[in-house]
C-alpha cells in the first residue's frame, strides 16, 4: 500500500459567490510526481496553494501526513521571482539561513552551480525557474508543491525543469505540480489528477487514464476536458487560477 | 515545535531578513544618493546660520526644523515599498512555508532599514557636531545657565531623540507598505504616511484646540501624541532648555517618549497583521 503524504477530504474553497473547488477528495502519494492538470480557471492553483498550507478551504480538510520537519511543505509559485541586486548564491543563502540548511547543497540540486554568482535579475526564464525550485527544497521538506513551473519557458527549459522534478520523487520527494504540458506529465508523473470546472473529474496513474480513456493521455485528456492543450502554454496569473 | 525552539526560528529568521536589508541597502545607489542628498542638505543648513560657530544648543537649534521635515523624509523613502515588493515577487507567500512568523519577518526588514535610516541621518549630523567641537573652541561665547553648560552630551541627546523620530517614521513607512499591496499604492500610503507625521498629528491638534477639545491644561501632554510635535517637544526640554531660565514646557518628557515609542510599537503591530493577513 503507497504511503498518503497530503490528504484532501471532500475540499471545496470559494471565493465571494465563485466556487473555486468543490468536493475534491484527493491522495498524494509520497515518493511519487502528482500532477494536476486542467484548464484555466479549474482550480489547479486553488488547490495547490490549499495543499501547500498557504489557504485554507471553506470546506474539508487537507491533512499532512509526513514526517516531523522544520519545513512540512515547499513551495514554488507560478511566476518566480527574486530581490535584484543579490546573485543566486546570495539568494538561496537567505532561504537557506531561515532553515539552517546548505545553499551549496541547494545549487547541486537544481544543477546551478555553475551559475552561483550571477545577479538573478540576468538570469534566463528556465533558470529563474529552476532557482525557484532550489528555493522550494531549503530545509529539505518532505513534499515539494510546484505551481506551472514550466509556463512560459521554452521546451528545452520545461524538459531540464521537469526533469529535476522527476529525480526529487526518484529521490523519495512527495512532488505535487501543476501543468498544461500534457507530454511532460505523462512522462514524468506518477498520477495524474484531472480537475475541470472545480471538481476532481479522474485521479490515476498515467497507464490507468490512458487505459479508461483509450489513447495516450495527451488526446484523452484533450477530449474529456476542454482547454487542456498538449504543449506549454502560457501559465495562468499568480493567483488567478480558480477563483 | 516547543517555544524555545520557535523563539530560536524566529530569531534566526529576523538575523537573516536584518543582513538582507542591509544588504540591499548598502548595494543600492539610490540609498548613496539619498545619504549624500541629507549631508548637502545638514551642511548647507547648518553654514547657513550661525550656530556651529557658536556652540552645540545654536547649531540644534538651527538644524531642528529641517530635520523635523528631513528626517521623516529619509525614513519613507527607505521604507516606503520594502514589503509591498516583497508582496509582490511573491516572497511573502513563499515566507509562509518557512519557519517564520510574520513578527520576525516585520522585525528583520524594520531594524535592516533601521540601521541604513539612522546611517544616512545621523552620519551628517555627527560631522556637523564635529565641526562644532573643533571650531567653537575657547574662543566661542559661553552659552550656560543655571541648568549647565553647552556641551557635547546636548548634542548627543538631540541626536538620540532624532534617531527616536527616524525609527517612529520608518516604523509608520513599514506599516504603509504592508498594507498597500502593490508599488504605486505603497507610493500612495508612503507619502500620506510622511503627511500624517510631519504636519498631520500637529494640524489635529490645532484643531482639537481651536474646538476646545484640548486645553491649555492637557495640552503638553496631548502634544505627546503627533510625533513631530513630541520630537520638537523632547528637543526643547532636554536640550535648548539649558539655555533658558527655565523648562520651556513645550510637552511632558515622558509622555514625549512613550508617544514616540507607541508610532513605532503602532507601526509594527499594524505592518506584522497586514503580513499575517496575506
Amino acid at each position: 500500500m503507497t504511503d498518503t503524504r497530503l490528504r484532501a477530504d471532500s475540499v471545496a474553497r470559494t471565493f465571494g459567490d465563485v466556487r473555486a473547488l468543490t468536493g475534491v477528495d484527493l491522495d498524494v502519494p509520497a515518493a511519487a510526481v502528482t500532477a494536476l492538470v486542467g484548464p484555466n480557471g479549474s482550480g489547479k492553483t486553488t488547490l495547490l496553494r490549499l495543499l501547500a498550507g498557504l489557504d485554507a478551504p471553506t470546506a474539508g480538510t487537507v491533512t499532512y501526513h509526513g514526517p516531523t520537519a522544520t519545513r512540512e511543505v515547499g513551495y514554488l509559485p507560478q511566476r518566480p521571482s527574486f530581490r535584484p541586486g543579490f546573485t543566486v548564491a546570495e539568494t538561496l543563502g537567505f532561504y537557506a539561513r531561515l532553515v539552517d540548511d546548505d545553499p551549496e547543497r541547494l545549487l547541486t540540486r537544481v544543477g546551478l552551480s555553475a551559475a552561483a554568482d550571477r545577479r538573478v535579475e540576468a538570469l534566463s526564464g528556465g533558470m529563474t525557474r529552476l532557482v525557484g525550485v532550489a528555493q522550494s527544497l531549503a530545509g529539505s521538506p518532505p513534499v515539494v508543491v510546484l505551481d506551472e513551473p514550466g509556463s512560459g519557458l521554452d521546451p528545452e527549459a520545461t524538459a531540464r525543469v521537469f526533469d529535476v522534478v522527476g529525480r526529487l520523487a526518484a529521490d523519495g520527494r512527495t512532488v505535487v505540480v501543476s501543468s498544461h504540458d500534457l507530454a511532460l506529465v505523462e512522462r514524468t508523473a506518477d498520477r495524474v489528477a484531472v480537475l475541470d470546472g472545480g471538481e476532481l473529474v479522474a485521479d490515476d496513474s498515467p497507464a490507468g487514464l490512458r487505459g479508461s480513456w483509450g489513447g495516450p493521455l495527451v488526446e484523452t485528456v484533450v477530449n474529456h476536458v476542454d482547454g487542456v492543450t498538449t504543449g506549454p502554454t502560457e501559465g495562468d496569473t499568480a493567483q488567478g487560477d480558480g477563483q | 515545535m516547543t517555544h524555545l525552539t520557535r523563539l530560536r526560528a524566529g530569531l534566526a529568521a529576523t538575523r537573516a531578513v536584518v543582513a538582507r536589508e542591509l544588504t540591499a541597502v548598502v548595494r543600492s545607489r539610490s540609498y548613496w544618493l539619498l545619504t549624500a542628498g541629507v549631508g548637502v542638505v545638514v551642511a548647507s543648513v547648518a553654514a547657513a546660520g550661525s550656530g556651529v560657530d557658536t556652540g552645540y544648543v545654536p547649531t540644534v537649534v538651527d538644524l531642528l526644523v529641517p530635520t523635523e521635515l528631513l528626517v521623516p523624509a529619509v525614513a519613507f523613502a527607505v521604507g516606503y515599498r520594502v514589503i509591498a515588493d516583497d508582496d509582490r515577487r511573491g516572497t511573502l507567500t513563499v515566507l509562509e512555508t518557512y519557519p517564520v512568523p510574520p513578527s520576525a519577518y516585520v522585525l528583520g526588514v524594520y531594524l535592516g532599514r533601521l540601521v541604513a535610516v539612522l546611517a544616512a541621518v545621523s552620519l551628517p549630523l555627527t560631522a556637523v557636531g564635529g565641526y562644532v567641537a573643533a571650531s567653537a573652541g575657547p574662543a566661542s561665547p559661553v552659552f550656560a545657565t543655571h541648568g549647565g553648560v553647552d556641551n557635547p552630551a546636548l548634542y548627543g541627546r538631540f541626536l538620540g531623540t532624532t534617531a527616536l523620530l527616524a525609527a517612529a517614521a520608518l516604523a509608520v513607512a513599514l506599516a504603509a507598505s504592508a498594507v498597500s499591496g502593490s508599488r504605486r499604492r505603497a507610493l500612495v500610503a508612503g507619502l500620506l504616511g510622511l503627511v500624517a507625521v510631519v504636519a498631520g498629528g500637529d494640524l489635529g491638534l490645532l484643531a482639537a484646540v481651536d474646538a476646545g477639545v484640548v486645553g491649555s491644561d492637557t495640552l503638553s501632554s496631548v502634544l505627546a501624541a503627533s510625533p513631530t510635535s513630541a520630537y520638537r517637544g523632547l528637543v526643547f526640554e532636554t536640550v535648548v532648555a539649558v539655555a533658558v531660565e527655565r523648562s520651556p514646557g513645550t510637552v511632558a518628557v515622558g509622555p514625549a517618549v512613550a508617544g514616540l515609542v507607541g508610532w513605532i510599537s503602532l507601526g509594527l503591530l499594524v505592518a506584522t497583521i497586514a503580513v499575517s493577513r496575506r
